[in-house]
């Protein structure tokens, strides 16, 4: 069970003089229960490839399978595939339009014809999930907090019960616990048996969380793998616009003048290797 | 799927071409002048004479015929229309009937000098903007107007506005398509089921673009006011319009053609 991504090319607006090769032979995997980050500059085309995951754009040319369905032209495919994928915009609070949370949340299952007494349960589950307590069921969505609202839109997709969860930069403009909490709600959605596939242009973050990491440059997916592998081909070569993170390139420094510590971005194993080489 | 990605009424296509380098002011009024004159011509030869004068403009503008062409497509439903009201609501000697329905040999010519009016003017309109930034339009229209300011016409603050919206509109058709797409996305079927429904569907993408609207013509106020922005007195302009030789050649010739299309004719009358 996973989102297969075979050789993706897309083209925006071909035949025109607006043509742009926005994605241009991505493949890569990413399976139920895993979190997968897709990692690029801005332009990259990171988010071209994340509205591919639920048929939101088509390939001009390749390959998007959801659990073997094929993610192509045809009502009933898009709408199976956009069920058992969640996308969750930049922003997402953007999209806020009804008069209560409870009503808002419910929107996704009401489209997907989920009946009475799933629906609740779908809704009351999903607004647990992101920490909205029922008081705020009969809140008016527009009076929140900008945290909140960022909850409640992601509350409103995980309500339809997804099998996969796209999220386009989730924790752009929050601050550092509205960060931490959602990222600690992505790692919960993981363990729940989820796809986590989180596009982010922080490399840090990426190395820290997912399983695999996609590394998107000009369209093209120049690095695919398990966090530590990328890291050893990031510091042989420079990718435009990827950051290595600070710890990592002191850890390599360190490693330059003879010391015996690993390439990590974790604080805790750097400092312990540290101790170690010193007796302690 | 179809998005908004199919508009170019107002999009302007920023290539090197004579006609981009034409002085605004220049533009917009050989462009009235051609527009009275192509509703004035009602005979083949005036239509042919627009006809080929457009073609000339089109190459020399350097922008593709089919975008020239698209600009016609957001209201060749008006174009239609109009068209068959006038092919069989026109009185005259019948060459076809269908129940009702009679088409005339009157009717036949009516239709044709309408659709063909119709086109033409929305193309003409439609080749000022591809040829000419929002920017430069408005500066050019400001410019046209502001001898009226004497009398407390609101030149420069009527210029800044239509600027504004202008610019605005790429901007909002994005902001419409990332809302319809959010919305799709969970689940939203916004183009199922008759008008009503439709409309009721909007809903989802109409409430959350109003809102955006509102706090982006917020911010742009405030970033105005920041910037010291007060109103049309006593500013002066990063690009000061000029009036070339170019200029005055090409508004004397669109005004020539202009009644050289309407007068030569009128001495050519209808088979």
């Amino acid at each position: 069970m996973s989102i297969a991504v075979r050789d993706l090319v897309h083209i925006y607006h071909p035949g025109s003089p607006l043509q742009t090769k926005a994605l241009d032979g991505v493949t890569f995997e990413a399976e139920r229960g895993s979190w997968v980050a897709v990692v690029g500059h801005t332009g990259s085309g990171k988010s071209t490839l994340a509205q591919h995951l639920n048929g939101l754009l088509l390939p001009t040319e390749g390959s998007v399978s959801v659990d073997d369905i094929q993610v192509r032209h045809g009502e009933e495919s898009l709408r199976k595939v956009r069920q058992k994928v969640g996308l969750v915009f930049q922003y997402p609070e953007q999209q806020l339009f009804e008069e209560t949370v409870f009503k808002e949340v419910s929107f996704g299952p009401r489209n997907w014809g989920f009946q009475a007494g799933r629906l609740e349960k779908s809704v009351e589950e999903a607004l647990e999930l992101v920490g909205i307590g029922e008081d705020l069921y009969e809140a008016n969505p527009f009076r929140l907090s900008g945290g909140q609202k960022r909850r409640v839109a992601i509350a409103s997709t995980l309500s339809s019960d997804p099998d996969y969860l796209v999220m386009d930069e989730p924790t752009a403009g929050l601050d550092s616990p509205g960060r931490r909490q959602l990222l600690g709600l992505l790692s919960d959605l993981k363990k729940l048996g989820k796809g986590i596939i989180h596009i982010t242009h922080d490399m840090e973050l990426a190395l820290g969380l997912a399983d695999s990491i996609l590394v998107l440059d000009e369209g093209k997916s120049t690095l695919w793998g398990p966090p530590g592998v990328i890291l050893g081909e990031l510091l042989e070569r420079d990718i435009r616009g990827l950051v290595i993170p600070d710890l990592v390139r002191f850890a390599g420094r360190l490693r330059d003048l003879g010391f015996e510590v690993p390439l990590t971005w974790e604080p805790k194993i750097l400092a312990e290797a540290i101790g170690r080489s010193h007796g302690r | 799927m179809k998005f908004l990605n199919n508009m170019t009424l107002g999009q302007y296509v920023p290539v090197e071409s004579p006609v981009h380098h034409l002085d605004p002011r220049c533009k917009i009024v050989a462009v009235l002048f051609c527009l009275v004159g192509i509703f004035m011509v009602r005979g083949p030869l005036g239509f042919v004479m627009w006809g080929l004068f457009f073609l000339a403009l089109v190459g020399a503008s350097r922008i593709p015929a089919r975008l020239v062409l698209s600009t016609v497509k957001p209201v060749w439903i008006l174009v239609a229309f109009t068209a068959a009201i006038h092919l069989f609501f026109t009185g005259g000697e019948p060459v076809f009937s269908w129940g009702i329905l009679e088409v005339t040999r009157e009717g036949v010519v009516m239709a044709a000098r309408m659709g063909l009016r119709l086109m033409l003017l929305i193309m003409f309109a439609g080749l000022l903007t591809l040829t000419t930034s929002p920017t430069e339009l408005a500066d050019g229209l400001e410019s046209l107007f502001s001898p009226l300011r004497r009398f407390g016409f609101p030149a420069h603050e009527l210029a800044m506005m239509m600027t504004i919206a202008l610019r605005f509109i790429p901007t909002l058709l994005n902001e419409t398509e990332r809302i319809m797409k959010a919305q799709i996305a969970r689940g939203a079927e916004l183009e199922r089921g008759g008008p009503l429904k439709r409309l009721r569907a909007f809903i989802p993408v109409l409430v959350p673009l109003f809102v955006i609207v509102f706090q982006r013509a917020d911010d742009l106020a405030t970033a105005m006011e920041a910037r010291n922005y007060t109103g049309g007195e006593g500013r002066t302009r990063m690009n000061p319009l000029e009036w070339t030789a170019g200029d005055s050649a090409a508004f004397v010739f669109s005004l020539l053609f202009s009644f050289l299309a309407v007068f030569l004719d009128g001495r050519v009358t209808l088979p």
